[in-house]
């Protein structure tokens, strides 16, 4: 040693120790001579270069610290958390182990990219359809009156008559304005075509409630929507104006052919304006109501059609208004005891109205995402404190070589927000094409119109915000963990002491997954069984093969029941004598497309006590297109016309609720107008069986309630008119020669809404096969997520037990006993899981009770089979460690001690 | 000393022990622990760099630029008497400590 050139080191502090220069060159040197050693070991220069960086560590940080050590200060700064130098190791460190173990990372990526993808997905239609704003100024005090009429305790919603309207409007302080808007669908004739639109009949005060503007031109005045028949004038909405007028100004003051009357433009809304019916084309004043109806209707107190909108005034709440408008329903059953008896009117908020029952479908899909994400969630935290354990030693090593616990905790949550991270990014993908999937599949009915099925900066965000909470928690579970260990008992006792407490938290984790696994596989399995339930509703109708369109002759050119009639004649020949259509019928309204009418009617010999009912017109060919069938007389025919006995067709609801004394109908005669003109009087000659016309989830209570009952066609015309017909193949085919057909009969009526009878059926059970499919998929998402959580703690005790197990076998247990043990510790953690999740599931079922047909929240059923299930994937998971167990030879598992 | 400086120390104490002979540049040092234990010691060999400045400003370690077997400039450390009284001291807890950090080592080849 003494011929070494050794200069003593100045003592601490009286001179600066190394210059930047010196520890530099000093680190160059190690990295080089590291470099070459590695490439000793078969790697390529290249590699070998970045692996001896990336175990050294950022350069600038080690000189740094190493700087820091040779001046005044001793402090370390290895716990300095927000350190860019070591973010970026770590991140680099965190992407290497994960290049080193490819199946735990994709694992772990593909679990969070899916209940990312399944949360995202779900959050963006819930933003579009309930959190965002509605398409109107100040929409959370916007509300609809809905006036019903209280039935046998139900409430059958009616809407109100205009004089009811005004009644309310005049009475209420609490809604103001009220404005009445009705929508019907119109026909603008131009250039020997016709085109159907859809147009509101506003009353006064719309536009300003809705918060919409005259682009070009004015809204109408006080005066046009007060007089009747006095102005015809319409109003375009923007989106007309650009597709039928390219958006020419001059369009102001020109006159439209709509619905046979000449109508004047005297202006067109803003483009952001589009109606209280969302896709508005125009509007008219109340005043021309004769556009779309007679205009008698203005004082027909009886003629309820009029969906009523309106504002709460400042500082009422819906409460407030609600018992406003019970008083103002007892005042006018006092005033007109005989129209309004049982008149009621409920406030409604507007988000409410437009969401219906899909606002909580929405709501409960969301939750079910958001216990999927956590179930993935303790599946992630669960592999990386697995992999924390087996990578015991190097973290204690790590912390004994100088590494603070803090940095120790810093890499294992860094570790975790990059696994998050590309779960995110892996999930936004998925995300995103499963909304352009889903999109379609979605079917109108479902969702609000404003509603948007497709990614959005929202959705984005809330992706973020939840993928952070994700990689913080999953990290932060082994990270507390390996601060708190105390690394001198963990090199004493090699690796065992640690392990016993982190099995637990383990096990709280599988317990807490089996429990929300449950809970959404009862939400799914209560929603299936609800789906299944309205599938096997016998709807009565033979379904296949039947389609229908619809014309709406307009009054002008069609003024009479004889001009009706005759149209009616002619489409049914016509139609008919189309290649490849079969039988034809026309009627007032068609299953599940709405529009038939209520009405009262009355037993011959008790005029007085009025029976609800809902009323159709028919052609003969009806029940035989719909297959419905005949109980007792029989069905319509050609000679029932306008020349001979009003009679009628009876549902047996109407029997049983009519005529309870069990006579029967045939050849009775009911009242279907004022009783003091005979001609009123209707016979009935045939009763059918009971069809479900309007949903299939209405019960039978509300079929005898409002009973269906058919008039001829020829007796009672109809303005409103379905043509519905047989035809071998898709209808489509025969699209363009209807249309040819219907526009040589006449070219001011359009055909329209050409739908066949399965696609408006599917439609009605549109909400609940969604429902089941999506509660379905991500309860068996869970299931398989529990099952792996499962699968891993039991993995995991039975490499830990290994001594237990031997000596247990050592001493004479057979391989089938250890098995079982293993297996009973996995339904242990199930039936623990179980329990909770089962007991949630009561307590929780409630929410689901608004989208629930036939099935009881608590259904003994549905409860026996999903833990039955669950019992069963807890033991397949079990297996494969229970096989493991039972396969260790006592002398293996000693000896590694 | 607080708990983490212990574990700090720990380090301290491998360097010392690694330095007592032949003098070393910190490449050999850090080779030499990392051999010792047996590749366990896979990341973060940077901090080897603070740890051996910190001995060299206690006194515990002398420091001198010399020339490697293959010619190189580099920077040779080697233990003080300050630096073997103090290893001296502390060999209590470095047994216990060489104990628990063996018995890991013998652990790892199971």
């Amino acid at each position: 040693m003494a011929g070494w050139p050794f200069r003593r080191t100045p003592p601490p502090g009286a001179l600066r120790g190394s210059t930047d220069d010196d520890i530099r060159e000093e680190l160059q040197l190690y990295l080089e001579l590291r470099t070459e050693e590695l490439v000793g070991e078969g790697w390529s220069p290249e590699e070998a270069r970045r692996e001896a960086l990336a175990r050294f560590g950022d350069p600038r940080d080690v000189a740094r610290r190493t700087r820091r050590e040779t001046g005044r200060t001793t402090r370390d700064d290895g716990g300095r958390w927000l350190n860019m130098g070591q973010l970026v190791q770590d991140l680099r460190y965190a992407l290497r182990t994960f290049r080193r173990n490819p199946g735990f990372t994709a694992m772990a990526v593909l679990t969070l990219a899916i209940a990312l993808a399944g949360n995202t997905a779900i959050f963006s239609v819930l933003d579009s359809a309930v959190l965002r704003a509605l398409p109107f100024p100040d929409a959370d005090r916007l509300v609809f009156v809905n006036g019903y009429q209280l039935q046998d305790g139900q409430q059958a919603v009616r809407m109100a008559s205009i004089p009811e309207f005004r009644d309310w409007k005049e009475r209420s302080r609490a809604i103001d304005p009220m404005v009445a808007v009705d929508l019907s669908g119109v026909t603008l004739a131009a250039g020997g075509q016709a085109e159907r639109l859809s147009a509101e009949m506003v009353g006064e005060g719309y536009f300003a409630l809705l918060g919409g503007t005259a682009l070009i031109g004015r809204t109408f005045t006080q005066e046009e929507y007060a007089t009747p028949d006095g102005y015809p004038v319409v109003v375009l909405s923007h989106a007309l104006w650009q597709r039928s007028f390219g958006g020419d100004p001059s369009v102001i003051g020109r006159t439209l052919d709509l619905n046979e009357h000449t109508v004047g433009v005297i202006g067109v809304m803003s483009a952001d304006f589009v109606g209280v019916n969302l896709d508005v084309d125009l509007w008219f004043p109340m005043g021309m109501i004769s556009l779309v109806a007679p205009v008698q209707l203005l004082e027909s107190r009886g003629s309820r059609f009029l969906p009523v909108v309106g504002r709460l005034a400042p500082g009422v709440d819906l409460e407030r208004a609600q018992a406003e408008m019970d008083a103002i329903a007892t005042d006018l059953q006092a005033l007109h005891p005989d129209e309004n008896q049982d008149r009621f009117a409920q406030v409604q908020s507007f988000r409410e109205g437009f969401l219906g029952t899909t606002g909580s479908l929405l709501w409960v899909l969301f939750g079910a995402g958001a216990l999927l994400l956590v179930i993935a969630s303790a599946n992630v935290a669960n592999l990386l404190l697995v992999r924390a354990n087996a990578r015991t030693l190097e973290l204690v090593v790590r912390r004994a070589v100088g590494a603070q616990s803090g940095r120790v905790a810093t890499q294992l949550l860094t570790e975790s927000l990059v696994l998050a991270g590309l779960g995110g990014a892996v999930g936004l993908v998925l995300a995103t094409l499963g909304l352009r999937a889903l999109a379609p599949l979605i079917p109108p009915s479902v969702l609000p119109g404003y509603a948007e099925v497709a990614m959005s900066p929202r959705a984005f965000g809330f992706t973020l915000l939840v993928l952070t909470a994700v990689g913080l928690f999953a990290g932060l579970v082994p990270a507390v963990a390996s601060a708190r260990r105390d690394v001198a008992t963990a090199l004493r006792a090699g690796n065992r002491a640690v392990r016993g407490g982190r099995g637990r938290a383990q096990q709280v984790f599988v317990v807490t997954q089996v429990g929300l696994a449950l809970l959404l596989l009862v939400g799914a399995g209560l929603l299936t069984r609800s789906f299944r339930a309205q599938l096997t509703v016998d709807p009565g109708l033979e379904m296949d093969g039947v389609w229908a369109f619809r014309l709406q002759p307009p009054r002008e050119r069609y003024p009479d029941a004889a001009s009706l009639r005759r149209l009616t004649e002619e489409l049914i020949a016509r139609v008919g004598a189309l290649p490849g259509v079969g039988s034809v019928a026309v009627s007032s309204d068609f299953p599940f497309r709405g529009g038939s009418s209520g009405a009262y009617i009355a037993r011959e010999d008790d005029p007085q006590t009025r029976i609800r009912y809902h009323r159709h017109s028919v052609s003969p060919g009806y029940f035989r297109n719909l297959g419905v069938e005949l109980l007792d007389g029989r069905f319509l025919e050609d000679s029932d016309d306008e020349t001979s006995r009003g009679v009628a067709i009876v549902t047996q609801a109407f029997v049983d609720r009519v005529f309870p004394e069990g006579s029967g109908g045939v050849g009775r005669s009911i009242w279907v107008g004022n009783p003091a003109d005979p001609d009123n009087l209707a016979e009935i000659v045939g009763v059918v069986e009971n069809v479900r016309y309007r949903n299939l989830t209405q019960s039978m209570l509300e079929e005898q309630n409002s009973p269906d009952v058919f008039f001829s066609i020829r007796q009672i015309p109809s303005r409103n008119l379905e043509v519905s017909f047989r035809v071998a193949g898709a209808a489509p085919a025969v699209a363009t020669a209807l249309r040819e057909t219907v526009r040589a009969l006449d070219p001011g009526v359009p055909l329209f809404s050409l739908a066949s009878l399965r696609e408006l059926y599917r439609a009605q059970t549109a909400t609940p096969r969604l429902a089941a499919f999506l509660m379905g998929l991500f309860s068996v998402l869970a299931l398989s997520l529990a099952c792996v959580g499962i699968y891993g703690v039991l993995a995991f005790t039975v490499g830990q037990r290994g001594p237990e197990i031997a000596l247990r076998r050592a001493l004479g247990a057979r391989a089938g006993d250890v098995a079982r043990s293993v297996v009973f510790d996995g339904v242990r953690l199930a039936t623990a899981g179980m329990l909770v999740g089962g007991g949630a599931a009561l307590l929780g079922g409630r929410v689901l009770r608004s989208l629930l047909f036939e099935v009881e929240a608590t259904d003994v059923a549905t409860f026996t089979v999903v833990s039955t299930a669950m019992l069963v994937v807890a033991i397949a998971a079990a297996a494969v460690p229970a096989w493991r167990a039972s396969r260790k030879a006592p002398a293996d598992v000693l000896g590694a001690e | 000393m607080s708990g983490s400086d212990l574990f700090t120390g720990t380090l301290d104490i491998l360097i010392l022990r690694t330095a007592q002979g032949t003098p070393l540049h910190g490449y050999a040092i850090g080779k030499a622990i990392r051999d010792a234990s047996e590749g366990v010691l896979t990341v973060d060999e940077g901090a080897l760099y603070p740890a051996l400045h910190r001995l060299e400003r206690k006194g515990l370690l002398e420091s001198a630029w010399g020339q490697t077997d293959t010619g190189r400039r580099a920077k040779f450390y080697r233990v003080t008497q300050a630096g073997s009284a103090h290893l001296e001291s502390e060999s209590a807890r470095w047994s216990e400590f060489s104990g628990a950090v063996s018995a890991v080592l013998e652990g790892l080849g199971s």
